[in-house]
């Protein structure tokens, strides 16, 4: 139903929210509209994010879109907003793209008017420069042929100008004439090759200082305390003046953490740690058993900007403290209630999919005892095998809920309270082909249920 | 009476190569400014490369026909580069539209790498910049050496389309300056040293080569009317801003500010050149420096100070015109002067502002010199 959205232009290599894995993927309400949107920020700032909507029903006729940053002064004053263009082979899909301009806690403000009149909606984008400057090498070589050609062009124009420029018409140069205009080719040419060494420098310096703004994650360093504690401490390279104490609640936690056992991915924990102090987390571990583990800390700045930190941590076996509050995870072998429908259809990279669970009770029949887990229906990781990608999703897509909050007008999480179907969908596209673990979990009678699924993407 | 010969075609396409790329350069700085969003094709940018065009096609064109057609009339007077032959002007003008068309694909590739520039000197921009100058240099070089072998009205034509030519280069050149010429930097020691750096060179060069009464002040009345026309037609169009955040409300083209006085440093130059035609050159350039700064400082300084006042916010100053991007606490939209310098650092950079002058106004008498005798 939703599987036609055009590939990413380019899909970038990391990403601040989730873990090389830019692209958010959003469900929402504008108004009486049910939209997909799906935006690819840029990989440089200020540059150009791609924007594709999709309406669930007809009767959309304009779709409007607008940059803006998430909250403070620029939230205020919206530019003038772009026309989204409707795709002529499908009605209900519309396209754009929008400038950022500066990186930082960004937001897309959505507006419809159809034949059920106007809708709105925000959707929270991360705008961060992550993609290193490279040129391809048949520009490069156009580019340094161009360059020679002026150059050789200059010191020749230089020498012309002292051998025959202010002769007579029709006189021709005398030797003397000749002989400085070749030391005058020479000494401009020798001009030229300092000023375009200095070009280079200069050149230098403007890619070093873009460097400077190129997105620097948190460092996260991991280790265990007497009693099996696990202390986090975040380590803030500088970036353009961003802070670790300024951390706000995502459903009501200030991290969300997972710990994924590696290569087999056979146990993950999302855990909840406790601010300590300003960068400084604490979790009791629960009974986990010994290996190596990959950490992926999610946290949101209070101005909506995402942000997953990494790390490792080589574990022995743990007696642990029996998981509380919405702690959850365990490891194989998964609930066998939670089923992938449509596992066999094929995944392709840069493509939104919707990822459809259904869970059964244990007669075979639809379950009905389905709960919010922290106030959402289920909650799904994305991991690669290789942990390159990460992505932490909700029902409503890859936004963080604080982030959406920030934005919403009304409690995002408003409908969710009504009995839940047996059935859970996660909007997610994979950022690049390879093998994928699927980690789903969902919450029926207060128990926390995780089950595991392995996907190939094309 | 014999109707006096028509100014060649060249020289023609030269003159609207050099107004083209510097409206659009100015269009293109005011795009950014009330618009913010462009793409390649953008108007502006349209009528910047469009004076490439022009100005390397025709002077392209000269090349070829004085080169392959041996009866061609600039035959005799051509200078010879690579087996070509053409006027040295026109050699200068083509490298400049070969820069300036260079820069396109550079300039793209630098804002994919390394986003969309917010500020005018980037190493792209400076290839784009050396271009258009050199078509600007080259136009004047081509006018020059007809006029110094032209005699009587047509002389005097050519001499009027050569200060015009020069008046363009001192738009471009300050085009170039406008980070460092701001309103709120014009109490700034350092605004003076630039502008001191640049603009006596073209000043002398063209006094020394042009045979009229009032070359600097021409020149420089060709700069002030060409960004006051800005300042009063750019504003009378509608526009909004396509990028975010938006901290002022736009709603026409923001023009790139009141020109600079250059009018008065350029009058009393012409006055002392015109007493002094004798001196040492050295001896000149030192006197010339001071003045010049001494003279742009007394004018422009209160007048910056005006600018600031309320009575600037009208369509004639233009001070009521803010970029979407201004925050209300910045100090343009406070009317308040960048404290940048301590009084030592803004006399030490006012010393060095003569210094530069001196410097400046030295190679632009030696320039202006060798100007005059050019003849090919």
């Amino acid at each position: 139903m939703i599987g036609r959205l055009l590939p990413a232009l380019l899909a970038a290599a990391a990403a601040g929210a989730h873990v090389g894995s830019p692209d958010v993927f959003h469900e929402g309400s504008a108004g009486p509209y049910r939209l997909l949107v799906v935006i690819r920020p840029p990989a440089v700032i200020p540059g150009v994010a791609e924007v594709e909507i999709r309406a669930a029903a007809e009767g959309v006729r304009e779709v409007r879109i607008v940059p803006l940053p998430a909250s403070g002064e620029g939230a205020k004053f919206a530019p003038a907003p772009d026309v989204a263009l409707r795709s002529k082979e499908d009605p209900q899909f519309f396209r754009g793209s929008l400038w950022m301009m500066e990186a930082g806690s960004w937001q897309v403000r959505i507006t419809l008017e159809g034949e059920q009149g106007r809708g709105q909606m925000a959707v929270p984008v991360p705008a961060l420069a992550v993609r290193p400057a490279v040129m391809q090498k048949t520009l490069g070589a156009v580019l340094f042929g161009l360059m020679l050609v002026l150059a050789g062009g200059l010191a020749s124009i230089a020498g012309a100008s002292v051998r025959e420029a202010q002769l007579e018409p029709g006189s021709e140069p005398g030797r003397e004439r000749v002989k400085r205009a070749r030391k005058v080719t020479l000494g401009t040419a020798a001009v030229v090759a300092l000023a375009l060494y200095l070009g280079y420098q200069w050149w230098g310096a403007e890619a070093g200082e873009y460097q400077r703004h190129l997105y620097k994650p948190l460092e996260l360093r991991a280790s265990l305390e007497a009693g099996g504690k696990l202390v986090l401490r975040i380590e803030n390279p500088r970036w353009l003046g961003r802070r670790v104490d300024d951390l706000a609640a995502d459903h009501g936690h200030l991290m969300h953490l997972f710990l994924v056992r590696m290569q087999e991915m056979d146990a993950l924990w999302h855990l909840h740690p406790e601010q300590s102090g300003p960068g400084v987390f604490r979790q009791p571990l629960p009974a986990v058993p010994a290996g190596r583990y990959k950490i992926f800390a999610d946290v949101v700045h209070r101005d909506g900007l995402p942000e997953t930190m990494t790390g490792e941590i080589e574990l022995g076996a743990v007696a642990g403290a029996p998981l509380s509050g919405d702690d959850s995870g365990g490891s194989a072998p998964w609930s066998q209630a939670i089923t992938w429908a449509e596992s066999s259809l094929p995944l392709v990279a840069h493509r939104v999919h919707w990822f459809r669970f259904r869970v059964q009770d244990e007669q075979g029949r639809p379950a009905e005892d389905l709960e919010l887990y922290m106030g959402m229906p289920g909650h799904a990781v994305f991991l690669k095998r290789d942990a390159s990608v990460f992505a932490h999703v909700h029902p409503s897509g890859s936004a963080p809920m604080a982030a959406v909050q920030l934005l919403a007008a009304a409690d995002p999480h408003a409908g969710h309270a009504a009995q839940l179907p047996p059935e859970v969908s996660f909007p997610y596209g994979f950022p690049s082909p390879g093998d994928y673990r699927i980690f789903v979990q969902l919450k029926r009678r207060g128990r926390v249920e995780t089950a595991a699924f392995d996907a190939r993407v094309e | 009476m014999a109707r006096a010969a028509a100014l060649p075609w060249y020289l023609w396409c030269c003159v609207l190569a050099v107004t083209s790329s510097m409206a659009g350069v100015h269009w293109d700085i005011s795009w950014h400014r009330s618009i913010g969003r462009d793409t390649f094709w953008s108007p502006p940018h349209l009528a910047i490369y469009l004076g490439a065009v022009l100005a390397g096609v025709s002077c392209a064109c000269l090349i070829f026909s004085t080169t392959f057609d041996r009866r061609a009339p600039l035959r005799e007077c051509a200078v010879r580069i690579w087996g070509f032959r053409g006027p040295l002007g026109a050699f200068i003008a083509a490298w400049g539209g070969i820069a300036m068309l260079t820069s396109a694909p550079f300039d793209d590739w630098w804002h994919n790498a390394y986003g969309l520039d917010v500020k005018i000197l980037s190493p792209p921009h400076t290839v784009l910049a050396a271009g258009m100058i050199a078509v600007e240099a080259g136009s004047l070089i081509l006018i020059l050496g007809q006029m110094n072998r032209a005699a009587g009205e047509m002389r005097e034509r050519l001499e009027r389309m050569f200060l015009y030519v020069a008046g363009m280069m001192v738009v471009g050149l300050m085009a170039l300056l406008l980070e460092y010429t701001y309103r709120v930097l014009l109490h700034t020691g350092r605004t003076y040293r630039v502008i001191a750096t640049v603009i006596p060179l073209v000043l002398a060069g063209v006094s020394r080569a042009s045979g009229r009464r009032w070359p600097a002040t021409t020149v420089a009345g060709v700069y002030t009317a060409f960004l006051v026309a800005l300042v009063w037609i750019l504003p009378r169009f509608a526009a909004e801003p396509k990028l975010g955040p938006v901290y002022y409300q736009v709603k026409q083209f923001v023009p790139n500010g009141f020109p600079i006085l250059l009018l008065a440093p350029a009058l009393a130059l012409d006055l002392l050149w015109r007493r002094t035609p004798d001196w040492n050159r050295w001896a000149l350039a030192a006197v010339s420096g001071a003045v010049f700064v001494a003279v742009l400082v007394t004018a422009q300084w209160p007048f910056a100070d005006f600018l600031m006042s309320p009575g600037a916010r009208n369509w004639v100053f233009g001070a009521h015109y803010f970029d979407y991007d201004t925050r209300p606490d910045s100090y343009i939209a406070r009317s308040l002067f960048y404290p940048l310098e301590t009084p030592a650092q803004l006399r030490f950079e006012l010393a060095l502002a003569v210094a530069a002058a001196t410097l400046s106004a030295r190679a632009g008498l030696g320039w202006g010199e060798w100007m005059r005798r050019i003849r090919r």
